[in-house]
This record gives C-alpha cells, structure tokens and sequence, in this order.
C-alpha cells in the first residue's frame, strides 16, 4: 500500500489537497481535503436580504453570476415576484455567457493541458496535443485566452461587469437595454460563433453540428470530417488515450434544470417550464425519475463542523447549519460538508456538472455516450463542448426574443418573513441557495453547490461521493505522475471556492 | 526575464478571472511584452503537489530570485490565530506569505480582500482574515505598517472586487519597468492616476445627479441612483466609469448601484438602500463636499432640472412613478 498526497492539488479554483492510497497501480481509497474557509454563510446572517446580492456571486470568481441567479431565485420565492419575461430572457442570457466563458476556459486552461504529461510521449499524435494545448503557447490554448473573454463582454452588455455583476435582482433585472445593445450582444455572439467555435473547436457549422450529431456514430463521422476541429482531436485522441474508460463514478445523474421558458410567478415547475428539465438519471436503468428539493441533506460526520442536534444526523439545507470546528473529533478530515440526496430511503451519491444536465436534459448525442461508453472522463470534456454550442444557439433565441419597450423587472412587495430557494445550473453543475428570512434580515443562509454533490466526505454509512468512486479502482500507469488521477478529479470541473465558501 | 509568482489566500478567484479578461494586450502578450516569467499560479500553472513546494522552497531560499509576488485573497489567520483555515502545500498560506514577502522585491494586493479584507473579513469575520498590509482602511494588516518589500516600498494596492484587468496591468507594467515610487501612491497606497477619481466620473446618469433627479425602482436607464437605491459612485474612488469593465459597460450604465467596492471599508451592506437622515437627505454625502452646500445645493438644482429629465427618455408610458 502506498500513500500519496498530493498537495496541493491546483486548477480546482481554490485549495485542494487529495490523498490518494494505491495497492500497487489501483486506486483503493481516496480523500479529498479542502483547504480553506472563508464563512460567507455566517457573515450572510443578520444582513439585508439583498446584500446576498452582492456578497455571494464573490463566493465565486469563475462562477459567480450563477450565485447571483440563485440568490435572486430564492429571494422571488420568499417575495412573491413576478418576474417579467425580459427579465427571465437577460438572466437566462446572464447564466449562458458567463457557462460558456466557464466550459472553454476549463477545458483549455484546466483540463486539457494535463494531455501535455510526458506519460503520452510515446504515442505519435504527441506533438500535435503540444502544438494544440501546451498552457502559455499551445494554438489552441491561446485561442482560448483569446475568445473566452468575449463571452463576459455579452454579459457584461446587461451585467455591467464580469466577474462580480450583481444585476439580477428579486423581480427582474436591473438594466434595460435598448435595441442596439441586443444588437451588439449578437453580434458579438456570431463573431465567436464564426471565428472560434466555428473555426477552432468544431471546425464545421454549428447549426450543422447541432443538427446532425445525436449519437457516438455521428460524433465519430463528425471527427472524420473534420479532423483538424479540436472537437475532432479530443474524441479521437481521447478514445485511444482510453479516457472513455476512465473515472465513471455513481451512475447516477442529478440536474436542478435551468432557464425558465417565460415570465413566472414565485417559482416554476421544473419539469415543464424549463428549458433544461430537473431530473435524476440512473444510467445502468435507463431511468429518468423526479427530482424534489426536500429530499436533498447534508452530513458533517467528516466535516470540520457542528451540528447542534449531533454530528451524524443529515439536515436539509433550510435546517442547514454553518458552525466551524476544526479541533477534536477524530476522522473529521475536510471542510467540505457531505450532500446526500433521498431516494426512496436510500442515500444516493450522484455526479453533477455539464453531462448530468445534458444527461438529465435528454441530449440526444450526450444521452447516447453515456448509455452506450458510459460516463466517463471524456464524456465529461465532450459534454461542455455540446453546451456551449447549445447556448451559443439559445443566447441568440433569447435576446431575438427580447421586447424593447416592455418592462425588465417589476418591484415586489418585500415581504418580512418567508423561506426561499433558487436552483440553477451553475458551470460546474446544479447550484441551490436556501433563505430564511425573519424581522427583514437573513435569518439563515445555506448554500449546497456542485463540487460538494461530486466530491464531499463519505456519510454516516461510510459511502464516498461520486469522484471518490470515479477514482477508486482506477489503474495508473506511474503512481509519482498520476495522469489518470489528474483527469478524473479535473473532468468534474471542480471548483473548491464554491465548494467551501 | 521577471519572474512573477500569483498566489491565492482567501480569495473567490475572481481577480485571476478578471486578469485574464485582459485585452490589448492580453496576459500573453503581456507577459512576453514584459519578459515575465510566470513561476507558479494556481490556476494556470501545469505543476502540482512537490514540484509547488519545490519551487516555493527555492523562491524562499533564494535559489530563484523573486521580483514581484502577486497576491489575491485575504491573509487567513483563523481559527484563533492558527490559520488553518487556508493551508497551502503543508503549512498556512499566511506562513508562506511571510517568507515569500520578505524576500519579494514588489509586492501587489490584487483585489479588494489582499488589500484590505474585503468581503471574507468583514463582521463577524469568521475567518480572521485581513489585508497584506491594511485591515480596512487601518495599517493593521498581515505584514504590518512598517513592511518594506526589498525595493523600498510598501505593498502596492490593486483594490476593487475584482480589479479591473487594465488597473492590474497598469500596476504591473509600471513595477516592471521600474516606474514606481512612494508618490505614485495613494494614502491607501494605490496606484494615483487609478484611483484619483470617484466612479461618477463618465457615468451616464450623472446629469439626473446634478439636477436631483433620483431614480425610485430598478430596471430604467433614467434617474440617478444615489438617492434612492444606494449607489455609492459618488464617493467611491475608482475609474469604473473611464475604464469600462469587459470592454463594454459598468454597474451605474445597467442600472446596478455602484457598492464602492474600491474602498477600504467594502463591504458596507445594505446595499440597494440609501440610508437617509431626518430631512430625506442621504446620509453619505459625495467625497468632499458639506452638508450645508450640498443642501442648498439640491434645492436649487432640483428646481432648474430640466423637464426632459422628469419624463422617460423613449419609451411612452401613461404614469410615471419611478423617477423621483
């Protein structure tokens, strides 16, 4: 047996240590340890139910209009908004640019340059991975510092700034564009469409690509046609570098859905009016079942926390409690807390992020990888390519659909006591905020985010998260340079600031 | 050849994310315009676990030299002065923070928590997080009043939450070029020809301030924003309204409330609320002026405002209750 820590773990947006334990080559058992704590929870108590406006998005500096979208969601539930649909169109234009800034600059600056590890040197399309993806100086990667900032142009068109707008309030927007904006915001859409999407990542058509590739045979014919896409490198290179066989984890696939459809009152029913359907997809069935927020907890039996009611019993996140503790109790090891989600009595661990959302959402080309390879690691890199192309296609629906003339938001009645929650799918996967407010202040505030759902601590029965089980079992090639190891953790696209915030 | 080491304390991130929001030149061409040798950041380098600590060693050593170190995030000193809150290849990132600033020649706060605690250390602090060298607007930081970096100065302040790419660059290039000293900084020891202007300076309701015409619900281009809804531009240093933000606009121009996210004092809460006195006048009045001026002041504007201002710019509407 031998025990590796690796410390620390960088391209996880924020600190991260992972302790990994080999019996020879195999994986067979691993830790995720984060690193550091900053306590927004707490500092969120007692204040004005709008200051969750402006502190959470900087939960997050990659993510934060995600935080933002949650925060506003549960504030029109407690409020009782009704949020014109202008206002759902710039949010929901809000939440896809600054996903699509996200998807490119992970899979160029944090994932694909671990495919430079000299433990590829001895295959012969070596070279070309370190013309294409080589950080600071590889073609691609420099396209991808190039192009990803024009997205947070588009958002920052409505958002006034990227990272850390805060324009989406309970109601609407703030901002009111006028039609040249919408026009400047397309046109920027269609000048990345055509020159970089187009050009660099598909190296086809778009419309083309969203509308002949359904399955593993079309994306094989795609990568055939057009072999000098990026696209077409990572599915081949990928599938002879065997990372369709790596890292598939729980199975299960949870999505929160995202992007109401129209104008809505309060909340909206997550099955119909979204644009991405809520769901939980168990992959080994074929079985997509209903997804019901009540049924989410979280544990902190290996979390440096307390519960007051005990340390092994689960909470719901409107029952959540933030209480740090880092001294005493053995086997507490992390500062992540433990999501669980309720599954007809049984505690299941599921993967989130761009595949269970596209997944769950019944992506044709997405749902027939993982039903016939599986989710694996490259499913996952595949998967945030097909999103950014989807929403390169909404962005545009949505701002088309925008009225000049009508209103972006609608003032509610700020109500003084009431419970609230916003679900999203934030760029790394499904995101909710918790609210209770009492007196006019926050009374609570929890936040469960997506890289605590794949890779928080083992609960009271001792079963890992989604990644833990993604690794374990893994073979590696040289347990000092774990490639592997690297893939798997950096595919779910984690984001340790969110995780502990 | 600079070397450049960027590190993250208490931090979302979100200052490497607006870096890389750089343009003309972007931070590749930056760094090659420059001769900056990035030696280890921790969200675009390729090295992991040993090989950091390997290079952290030999920065602390002395085996490589260091000219400037960036920081972003703040010092973490929780729990109860121990700073295991934020443990960084082995040992609390303040501990390396120490090592690596007494042997820096430049050392940069990028963003509002390096500079002064920001969001993380504001009430109860749960972290006990502070500033490099500032705890709000006190010289009560992590490296203390006196620090000097090897070259002489104190740390330099990038403030803002983010900062703005230009603001980092423009920081950056002038320590590389050996441009900077004392007096191009500010009290708060921030970049002067950045942070000389409040955030009102190119904002496009500033007309609506100069008459007194206060915008009274979100969600439309006309009115001011002070009087009402909390925006604190006229009293908060920053160039956000000159330096566009992503190339295109700024809070105030959609309609968002500039929360003086510059200042030492961010974050101050109640943030879309201004707080009023006895006489409905806003109790934070803009930089530099008093309040016997500015109440003569407004009456006598709000009574020359123009009509055009106290009626929709295009759009037609029967009654009009959301301009003040």
């Amino acid at each position: 047996m031998t025990n590796i820590t690796i410390s620390p773990f960088n391209r996880v947006e924020g600190d991260l240590d992972v302790e990994v334990k080999y019996e020879k080559n195999k994986v067979v058992d691993v830790k995720f340890i984060s690193r550091l704590f900053r306590g927004l929870e707490i500092i969120l108590r007692n204040k004005d139910p709008w200051d969750a406006l402006v502190i959470t998005p900087r939960v997050c500096g990659i993510c934060g209009g995600s935080h933002l979208y949650s925060s506003a969601s549960a504030l029109d539930m407690i409020y009782n908004a009704e949020v014109p649909k202008n206002a759902v169109k710039i949010r929901n234009v809000l939440a896809m640019a600054e996903t699509c800034q996200n998807d490119i600059r992970h899979t160029y600056l944090m994932f694909l340059i671990d495919s430079t590890n000299r433990l590829y040197e001895k295959y012969e399309f070596y070279p070309e991975i370190l013309k294409r993806w080589t950080p600071l100086v590889g073609s691609s990667y420099k396209e991808a510092i190039r192009w990803s900032k024009k997205y947070t142009e588009i958002y920052a068109i409505f958002g006034g700034q990227w990272p850390h707008g805060s324009a989406i309030i309970p109601g609407g927007v703030t901002t009111d564009p006028y039609p040249n904006e919408i026009n400047k915001a397309l046109g920027i859409l269609k000048n990345i469409t055509s020159n970089y999407l187009e050009k660099v990542i598909l190296g086809g058509d778009l419309d083309q690509f969203l509308n002949t590739v359904k399955s593993v045979k079309d994306l094989d014919q795609w990568s055939e046609d057009f072999p000098e896409s990026d696209l077409g490198k990572i599915w081949r290179f990928g599938n002879e570098l065997g990372w369709h066989k790596l890292g598939f984890g729980s199975g299960i696939m949870l999505s929160y859905g995202h992007f109401p459809k129209d104008e809505y009152v309060k909340e909206v029913d997550r099955e119909k009016d979204l644009i991405f359907r809520a769901g939980i997809y168990i992959v080994n069935k074929g079985e997509l079942v209903r997804f019901d927020q009540k049924n989410i907890m979280e544990f902190i039996n290996k979390s440096y926390y307390k519960y007051t009611k005990g340390d092994t019993i689960g909470l719901h996140p409107f029952e959540g409690e933030t209480n740090p503790n880092m001294s005493g109790d053995k086997g507490k090891y992390t500062l992540t807390k433990c999501f669980r989600y309720n599954l007809n009595g049984e505690l299941i661990t599921p993967e989130v992020g761009a595949l269970a959302m596209l997944t769950v959402g019944q992506n044709p080309l997405i749902l027939d990888i993982v039903n016939k390879l599986g989710p694996s690691v490259l499913a996952r890199v595949i998967a945030r390519i097909v999103r950014v192309s989807i929403y390169h296609k909404l962005i545009e629906d949505e701002l088309e659909a925008f009225e000049f003339g009508k209103p972006t938001y609608k003032k509610p009645n700020e109500e003084k006591e009431g419970k609230g929650y916003g679900l999203v799918e934030a760029p790394r996967g499904a995101l909710g905020h918790w609210i209770s407010v009492k007196d006019g202040k926050i009374y609570n505030y929890q936040m469960v985010t997506p890289t605590e759902i794949n890779m928080g601590p083992e609960d009271p029965s001792n079963n890992k998260s989604h990644v833990a089980k993604a690794l374990i079992g893994t073979e590696v090639v040289d347990v000092s340079n774990p490639v592997e190891v690297y893939h798997i953790i950096r595919s779910h696209d984690a984001c340790m600031v969110c995780n502990v915030h | 050849m600079k070397n450049l080491l960027w590190l993250q304390g208490g931090a979302c991130g979100g200052n490497t994310l607006s870096f890389l929001n750089a343009e003309s030149p972007d931070i590749l061409e930056f760094f090659e315009a420059y001769s900056v040798k990035l030696l280890w950041h921790p969200s675009l380098s390729l090295e992991s676990g040993n090989k950091v600590k390997e290079i952290l060693n030999e920065i602390v050593n002395g085996k490589i030299h260091l000219d400037v170190l960036v920081f972003e995030g703040t010092v973490v000193l929780g729990p109860n002065g121990t700073g295991k809150y934020n443990l960084f290849a082995g040992k609390p990132m303040k501990d390396w923070v120490r090592e690596i600033a007494n042997i820096a020649d430049y050392v940069v706060a990028v963003g509002d928590c390096a500079s002064f605690g920001g969001v993380p250390a504001s009430t109860p602090n749960p972290s006990e997080s502070v500033g490099l060298q500032f705890r709000n607007k006190e010289f009560g930081g992590f490296l203390g009043r006196e620090y000097r970096s090897r070259k002489g100065l104190p740390v330099i302040n990038v403030s803002g939450c983010p900062a703005h790419p230009e603001w980092i660059m423009t920081t950056l290039s002038m320590i590389l070029k050996g441009k900077i000293n004392e007096d191009s900084l500010d009290e708060y020891n921030r970049l002067k020809i950045i942070y000389s202007t409040t955030t009102q300076f190119g904002c496009p309701r500033n007309i609506y301030f100069s008459y007194k015409v206060g915008l009274k619900e979100f969600g439309h281009k006309e009115g001011c924003l002070y009087f009402n809804l909390g925006c604190k531009g006229s009293f908060t240093r920053s160039p956000c309204n000159l330096i566009l933000w992503n190339n295109q606009s700024s809070k105030t121009r959609v309609g968002t409330p500039c929360f003086g996210c510059t200042e030492f004092d961010f974050p101050t809460f109640n943030f879309f609320k201004t707080e009023k006195n006895k006489a409905e006048l806003p109790k934070q009045l803009p930089l530099g002026v008093s309040r016997g001026s500015y109440t003569m002041l407004s009456a006598i504007a709000r009574s020359a405002a123009p009509n055009f201002l106290l009626r929709p710019l295009v759009k037609k509407e029967e009654k009009v209750d959301w301009i003040d």
